[in-house]
């Protein structure tokens, strides 16, 4: 898996959590990523927002990428941060669309798009092993 | 009646809407359903800084009560060591007395909430299984007696108790007793939706996700088609612990292409700021209004 830097260029610490995931891991997995979120101090509603967010980016792997992926959350230099590492044949930022698609747009990248929209950073990087999805929120001080 | 229709009924919620001074009725009809409900329930217990008291049925070997309880990461870590999580059964907790009297078991509870404040935590939450009635050899209308006279646990204190009944074992006129006994019915495990419709409103409790989505769909539409004469409709989210983006996409394609007057959607702040966020254009029927449980 590749390891996507912290959003302070900093080593990142020890993952909080670090799991593979299918569809029914989903209720288990977003009430994990919000027990740590709420742990590190990421108050409401940003909490709500980045589960949310962190749901997307599964759901998206999980439809579009063999049907699951490796969640791994951490925290780094003051952020909350989630790679989705997933197999599938890949993508770029270019699948996020720039302006808000419109509802009936089935075939827009909503989930990305909302995603980036709620996080404080969202960036995706790709190789031959697959793509990861990185989502950072910051923390309080 | 099974109690999976029990959990089920009006006034259900998600286990992570359970507030302190909640006192939950929840079912469950096989070993494994309710593995994420206690799970859930002790996680959160910890991270809001609360001690965590697991009674679990009788049966189960304890190292089978940690491995339900178990989590990938430092959540749990020294929570078992420092006594903020605890397994215990009913038998240890009203020790020495060897009869189970609602008295010496309010007395006990009332006494490890007064020790978990002492100790630093913010409160106690307790799961029970309600094996213990078979594991004393109680008698089930004191049992029941018990569960309907223990608001004094709960008002002004910072207790909060699950109290997990199997129907394979609780006749069901006890289920239906304790479940109308409880203030708060619990959906029996993560990831469940639960609907409820009336002519004017839909409401929705539990996750609306991947694996419910068709079942968020179809209950929006179903209340459309029944509000349609009427032109108006209130779609309750308020006890929904989780929305999808995509279920999310779904709500507003429906109101947008509905000829309804006015759509109110009720939610918690964190659907209502998405709500808001996702650019969509003009929808000029709905309504968007925060509730918080």
């Amino acid at each position: 898996m590749p390891a996507p830097a912290s959003a302070s260029g900093d080593q990142p610490a020890a993952p909080l959590l670090e799991c593979p995931f299918t569809q029914g891991d989903l209720p288990r997995l977003r009430m994990l990523v919000d027990q740590y979120a709420h742990r590190e101090g990421l108050p409401e509603p940003r909490r709500g927002e980045f589960v949310v967010a962190v749901d997307a980016v599964a759901t998206n792997a999980i439809e579009h990428a063999g049907g699951g992926g490796t969640l791994t959350l951490q925290r780094a230099d003051g952020h909350l941060e989630c790679h989705i590492h997933d197999s599938g044949p890949g993508f770029t930022a270019d699948a996020i669309p720039p302006l808000a698609p419109g509802i009936d747009d089935h075939t827009a990248g909503h989930g990305l798009w909302i995603a980036t929209l709620i996080t404080d950073h969202l960036t995706i990087s790709a190789d031959t092993n697959g793509t990861t999805v990185a989502l950072t929120m910051r923390l309080p001080h | 009646m099974a109690a999976a229709d029990d959990a089920a009924s009006a006034g259900t919620i998600p286990v992570q809407q359970l507030r302190a001074g909640d006192h939950a009725f929840v079912g469950y009809d096989d070993d494994d359903a309710g593995r994420d409900v206690v799970a859930g329930f002790a996680w959160a217990g910890l991270a809001k800084r609360e001690r965590v008291m697991v009674f679990a049925a009788p049966q189960l070997a304890e190292d089978e009560v940690w491995d339900r309880l178990d989590v990938p990461g430092p959540l749990l870590g020294a929570a078992r060591d420092r006594g903020q999580l605890v397994v215990s059964s009913m038998r240890a907790l009203i020790h020495p007395a060897r009869t189970f009297t609602p008295e010496r078991q309010w007395q006990r509870i009332e006494e490890e909430t007064d020790r978990a404040l002492a100790d630093g935590y913010r409160g106690l939450r307790t799961y029970i299984d309600m094996h213990w009635v078979a594991d004393l050899d109680a008698d089930v209308a004191t049992m029941m007696y018990r569960e309907s006279h223990a608001e004094h646990l709960f008002s002004g204190r910072p207790y909060t108790e699950i109290c997990a009944y199997d129907s394979r074992w609780f006749a069901p006129e006890v289920l239906t007793a304790m479940h109308r006994a409880h203030p708060c019915r619990l959906l029996p495990h993560l990831g469940a939706l639960h609907t409820e419709h009336t002519d004017d409103a839909v409401r929705l409790a539990g996750e609306a996700d991947i694996s419910t989505r068709e079942q968020f769909v179809a209950a929006l539409r179903e209340g459309l088609a029944r509000s349609a004469d009427a032109g108006r409709l209130t779609v309750d989210l308020s006890r929904l612990s989780f929305l999808s983006v995509a279920c999310t996409m779904d709500l507003l394609r429906l109101a947008g292409s509905a000829t309804h007057d006015r759509i109110e959607v009720r939610c918690q702040p964190t659907v209502a700021r998405i709500l808001r966020r996702v650019d969509v254009g003009p929808l000029p029927g709905l309504r968007v209004s925060e509730v918080s449980r």
